[in-house]
C-alpha cells in the first residue's frame, strides 16, 4: 500500500467538494479517476491488470446504480449524454471520441497479444500445520507438549539462560545470517536469489505468532520437511539437523526471540494466546 | 596501531601502503601543533601551515553517546566486526571481503585523502547504505542519532581519531557535469593511460592480469570491482561516488587514489566507467527461447543468439547442504536460448575474474562440510564449470528439489567442465545421488575479457513444446574459489519460455475489437439522434 497515493486520491476527491457548480457527472468522473489511480499506483506489490479491471468494472456498475437510484441525477446524466450525441457544438468532440475509443480498445488488444504469457504462479501455504512429533538425531520430540527445554532458565537461572542465548547468537551468525539477514529482516546477502524469500523474523506475523516447537521443527527439518502444500522443494531452508545439535537448534530459537524482542506464542493450556511483547 | 600492521604479500599493495604511511607522516609533521608552529615562526620560516592554529578539535561525542553506540554495536555489529572491533566476530571467517578491523583505523570509503581517517559523515554513510554484495548490509532502520552514536563508538577503537589526525583534510568532490557519450569515449583513453585494466580488465569485468594476485592489507585475496555491474560498487553507484572512489582510493585494499588532471579527464573516466553498465541488474524470472529455422552451431557463440541482453538471473551461494559456499565467485548468469524442430540451444554467459582451465570439476565431487579457503597460490586445482538443470518430467504436483532433484522427481543435468569443454549429462535424485545420463550435450565455451560464454545444444524433446514454460535452474563453479561439487553458486527455479514459432498476427483481433466498439458507439449515437428528431409524444 502506497499511503501517499491513497492520500493524494482522497485529497483529489476532497478538492472536488470545493469546485463551484460541481455536477453529478463531475463526481462520477472524479470517483472513477481516483479509484483508478489508487488501483494502478497505490498498491504495492501491484495488482494484476485483470484484477484492476474487475474492480473498475464493479465500480462502474456501482456508479451506474447510484445515478439510476435518483431520478434527478439520472435525468441529468441522460440529458448530458443525449446533448453530447446530438447537439452541433459537440460535433467535433463526438467525432474525436468515435475515433479515439475504438483505437484505445485496439491498442489494448495489441498489448494483450504481444506481451506474451506470464510464467505460471505457484501458491503455497506459508504456515502449514506442524506434525505432532519429529525425530531428531534418534530422539522423538513432542512438538505439541514439549516446550523449549531452556526457556524455563529465563526465570530460574538468568545467567545460564544468557549463555544459551549467546550460543544461539553464535549459531545464527555462523549459519543463518546469509539469508535471514544481520537484523533478521529476511534480507540477507543471498535473499534475492531465493523464492520464496527468507522469513522476516522482525515481522509480527512470523515467530511472534508461533510456538517455539514450531520454530524448532522448521529449523530441524527445513524445506525438505515441509508438507506438500507448502511446496517443500522450492524452500531454500536447510534441514539443520544435518549441521547442528539439538541444543544448538533450541538455543538459536531462544536467540531469535531475544534479538527481535518478540515472545513466543503462549500455549493454550497456559491460559493465554497472542504475541505479548 | 599502524606499526602492528603486517603486510604478508609483496605485491604493489605493500609499496602503496608504504607510500600511504609516508604521506601520513608528512601530514603528521605539518600538523604537529603549537610547538612546531611557534618554532617555525621563531625561525622565520615562511609558508609553514599556520592553519594548524585554527585546527578544530575532533568531535568524539559525549560519554552517553559513546555508551549508547557501544550497546548498539554489541547488539548489531560485533557478530562480524568482533567485540573489540578487530574484525574477528563469529561470522567473519566466512566473509570475503572480511569485516573491517576498526582498530587499524583504515577505511575504504572516504572523502579524505588516501592514508587519512574518514570523516564522521563517511562512517555514517557506510553504516546507512552498507556495501552491496558484501557482508556489510545497509542499516536504514537505524535513526540518524543511533548512527551518530555508533560512529562515536567506532572512533574509540583507534586512538588516531582523538589525536591530531582526528580532523582529516577534505577532498572536494565537485558536483558532476552532465553525462556525455563523448566524454565517456575519451574516458576510455584515460582508463588505459592510468592502467586501470591491470586489475579491472580491458572490458572492465574485474579480470585484469593482476586480479588473481591482489591482496588487501590483512593478506586476504580481494577481487577488483566488476565495473560492468555498477550495483555492486561498495562505494556507491552514482557518478559522484565513482569520482570519489578513484580520487580517494579504497584504503586497505589495492585500489590506490588517483589524481587525474585536468578535471575533465576525471569526469571522462567517471563517464566511461558509468557507461559500462546499466543502473540495476534487472533480474529476470524467465528466459525466452526463440524459434530459428537454421541449425544451431554452438561454435558461433553469442552471434547465433542476437544482440539483445538475455535474461539475467542472480547466482547465490549454495548454503543449504553440507559443503556450503558462503562467498561464490559468480553473482549472476545471463541466459539466451533458441530452438528449431530438432534442437534446443542455450547460451549461458557470466563474468569471471579468471578462467580456470586446468584441473577438473564435477557436480558430485566430495567437499568437506565446512571449508575455509585460505588461498596462497594462483594455480587452480579445480576448473570452472557450469550446469543447467531441468525437471525430468513436468509433474503437476510441483517441482523437484532445486538442488539436483529428489528421490520422487529426478532432474536432468547438462554439465560442462570448462577445462576440457566437453559436455556431460547426469540424472539427479538429490546432490548425493547423481548418475551419468544417456545423451551428452554438445558444448562450446569461450572465455574472453572476463566473460565465460557456454553454448549447450541438445536434441529437443517433448518438454520443450512450443508455448511451454519449462522450469530451469543453473549452477556455476568458480575454480579460483575452490568450488566443486556442492560448493558452488546456484540459482533457484526459473522458467524457460519456448516462444511459439508462429506468432498470431494481432491485426485481425485489433480490427475486430476496434470495429465492434465503433459499431456500438455508432448505434448509441444514432439511436439518440433518431429519438431526438422524432417528436416525442409526452
Amino acid at each position: 500500500m502506497n499511503i501517499l497515493i491513497l492520500l493524494a486520491a482522497c485529497a483529489g476527491l476532497l478538492a472536488l467538494r470545493f469546485v463551484p457548480k460541481m455536477n453529478i457527472l463531475g463526481w462520477l468522473v472524479g470517483w472513477w479517476a481516483a479509484t483508478f489511480v489508487f488501483l494502478r499506483w497505490g498498491i504495492n506489490p501491484p495488482l494484476p491488470t485483470s484484477i484492476q479491471g474487475m474492480f473498475l468494472a464493479i465500480l462502474t456498475l456501482a456508479l451506474l446504480a447510484y445515478i439510476s437510484a435518483n431520478s434527478v441525477h439520472f435525468r441529468f446524466v441522460l440529458d448530458r449524454a443525449v446533448a453530447f450525441a446530438t447537439e452541433k457544438k459537440y460535433t467535433v468532440a463526438l467525432a474525436v471520441t468515435l475515433v479515439l475509443l475504438p483505437c484505445l480498445v485496439a491498442l489494448r488488444v495489441y498489448f494483450d497479444i504481444t506481451e506474451g504469457p506470464a510464467p505460471p504462479l505457484s501458491s503455497r501455504t506459508i504456515h502449514p500445520p506442524p506434525p505432532v512429533s519429529i525425530e531428531v538425531a534418534g530422539r522423538m520430540i513432542d512438538l505439541v507438549n514439549d516446550d523449549n527445554p531452556y526457556r524455563a532458565l529465563e526465570t530460574e537461572d538468568p545467567a545460564a539462560f544468557a549463555e544459551h542465548v549467546a550460543n544461539g547468537r553464535r549459531v545464527y551468525y555462523e549459519n543463518c545470517v546469509y539469508c535471514h539477514g544481520d537484523d533478521m529482516a529476511g534480507d540477507g546477502l543471498f535473499a534475492h536469489g531465493y523464492d520464496p524469500i527468507p522469513a522476516n523474523f522482525q515481522d509480527a506475523t512470523t515467530i511472534a505468532m508461533l510456538q517455539e516447537g514450531y520454530i524448532f521443527w522448521r529449523i530441524a527439518k527445513g524445506g525438505p520437511g515441509l508438507p506438500s502444500e507448502s511446496t517443500p522443494w522450492l524452500s531454500a531452508m536447510p534441514a539443520w539437523e544435518n549441521f547442528l545439535t539439538e541444543e544448538e537448534m533450541w538455543d538459536v530459537t531462544l536467540f531469535l526471540y531475544d534479538f527481535t524482542g518478540h515472545r513466543p506464542r503462549a500455549r493454550e493450556d497456559h491460559g493465554g494466546g497472542g504475541d505479548g511483547h | 596501531m599502524e606499526g602492528e600492521t603486517v603486510i604478508r604479500n609483496k605485491t604493489d599493495i605493500a609499496i602503496r601502503l608504504a607510500a600511504c604511511r609516508a604521506r601520513r607522516a608528512v601530514g603528521r609533521f605539518s600538523r604537529s601543533g603549537f610547538l612546531s608552529c611557534v618554532l617555525a615562526a621563531c625561525l622565520g620560516v615562511a609558508g609553514l601551515p599556520l592553519a594548524a592554529w585554527a585546527q578544530p578539535a575532533p568531535d568524539l561525542g559525549s560519554d552517553e553517546q559513546r555508551e549508547a553506540g557501544r550497546s548498539l554495536y554489541m547488539d548489531k555489529c560485533a557478530q562480524c566486526h568482533g567485540d573489540a572491533g578487530q574484525g574477528d566476530g563469529v561470522a567473519a571467517p566466512f566473509m570475503r571481503p572480511m569485516p573491517r578491523d576498526f582498530t587499524a583505523g583504515v577505511y575504504k570509503v572516504r572523502t579524505t585523502p588516501s592514508g587519512q581517517l574518514p570523516t564522521d559523515d563517511d562512517l555514517a554513510r557506510v553504516i546507512r547504505d552498507g556495501m552491496p554484495y558484501t557482508g556489510m548490509p545497509p542499516w536504514p532502520q537505524l535513526s540518524d542519532d543511533e548512527i551518530r552514536n555508533l560512529v562515536y563508538y567506532l572512533k574509540t577503537f583507534n586512538a588516531d581519531f582523538s589525536g591530531p589526525y582526528g580532523v582529516p583534510d577534505l577532498v572536494e568532490i565537485p558536483d558532476p557535469p552532465s553525462f556525455s557519450e563523448a566524454s565517456a569515449e575519451r574516458g576510455r583513453a584515460v582508463y588505459e593511460e592510468n592502467q586501470c585494466f591491470d586489475c579491472h580488465g580491458m572490458a572492465g569485468r574485474g579480470d585484469g592480469p593482476s586480479a588473481p594476485t591482489l591482496q588487501e592489507q590483512w593478506g586476504n585475496h580481494i577481487r577488483p570491482a566488476d565495473l560492468t555491474k555498477r550495483w555492486t560498487f561498495i562505494g556507491g553507484a552514482t557518478r559522484q561516488d565513482i569520482y570519489r572512489t578513484f580520487t580517494t582510493g579504497l584504503d586497505g585494499s589495492p585500489m590506490p587514489s588517483y589524481s587525474i588532471t585536468p578535471i575533465e579527464d576525471s569526469w571522462a573516466l567517471v563517464d566511461y566507467v558509468y557507461s559500462l553498465s546499466q543502473d540495476e541488474p534487472d533480474y529476470a524470472t524467465a528466459a525466452t527461447a526463440r524459434y530459428a529455422a537454421d541449425p544451431v552451431d554452438p561454435a558461433q557463440g553469442r552471434a547465433a543468439f542476437g544482440a539483445a541482453r538475455g535474461a539475467y538471473f542472480p547466482v547465490v551461494g549454495q548454503v543449504i547442504e553440507p559443503g556450503r559456499s558462503f562467498m561464490p565467485g559468480v553473482d549472476g548468469v545471463e541466459v539466451k536460448a533458441r530452438y528449431n524442430a530438432d534442437e534446443i540451444a542455450i547460451l549461458l554467459a557470466w563474468n569471471d575474474m579468471s578462467a580456470e582451465t586446468t584441473g577438473e570439476n564435477a557436480p558430485d565431487m566430495a567437499v568437506p562440510p565446512i571449508e575455509q579457503v585460505v588461498r596462497d597460490t594462483v594455480a587452480s586445482v579445480w576448473s570452472d564449470a557450469v550446469a543447467i538443470q531441468f525437471p525430468q518430467e513436468l509433474a503437476p504436483e510441483g517441482l523437484p528439489y532445486f538442488l539436483f532433484g529428489d528421490a520422487g522427481q529426478p532432474v536432468d543435468l547438462w554439465f560442462a567442465d570448462l577445462a576440457s569443454g566437453a559436455g556431460r549429462s547426469y540424472v539427479g535424485r538429490g546432490s548425493g545421488n547423481l548418475i551419468a545420463g544417456e545423451t551428452a550435450p554438445s558444448v562450446h565455451a569461450t572465455y574472453e575479457d572476463g566473460e565465460w560464454t557456454a553454448v549447450f545444444a541438445m536434441p529437443r524433446d517433448e518438454r520443450f513444446a512450443e508455448g511451454a514454460f519449462v522450469p530451469i535452474a543453473f549452477s556455476v563453479w568458480d575454480g579460483f574459489n575452490d568450488e566443486r561439487g556442492n560448493r558452488r553458486g546456484i540459482t533457484g527455479w526459473y522458467y524457460l519460455y519456448i516462444a511459439p514459432s508462429e506468432r498470431p498476427s494481432p491485426v485481425m483481433p485489433m480490427l475486430r475489437a476496434g470495429g465492434l466498439t465503433l459499431l456500438a458507439l455508432l448505434c448509441i449515437v444514432g439511436l439518440m439522434r433518431f429519438r431526438r428528431r422524432t417528436p416525442v409524444s409526452a
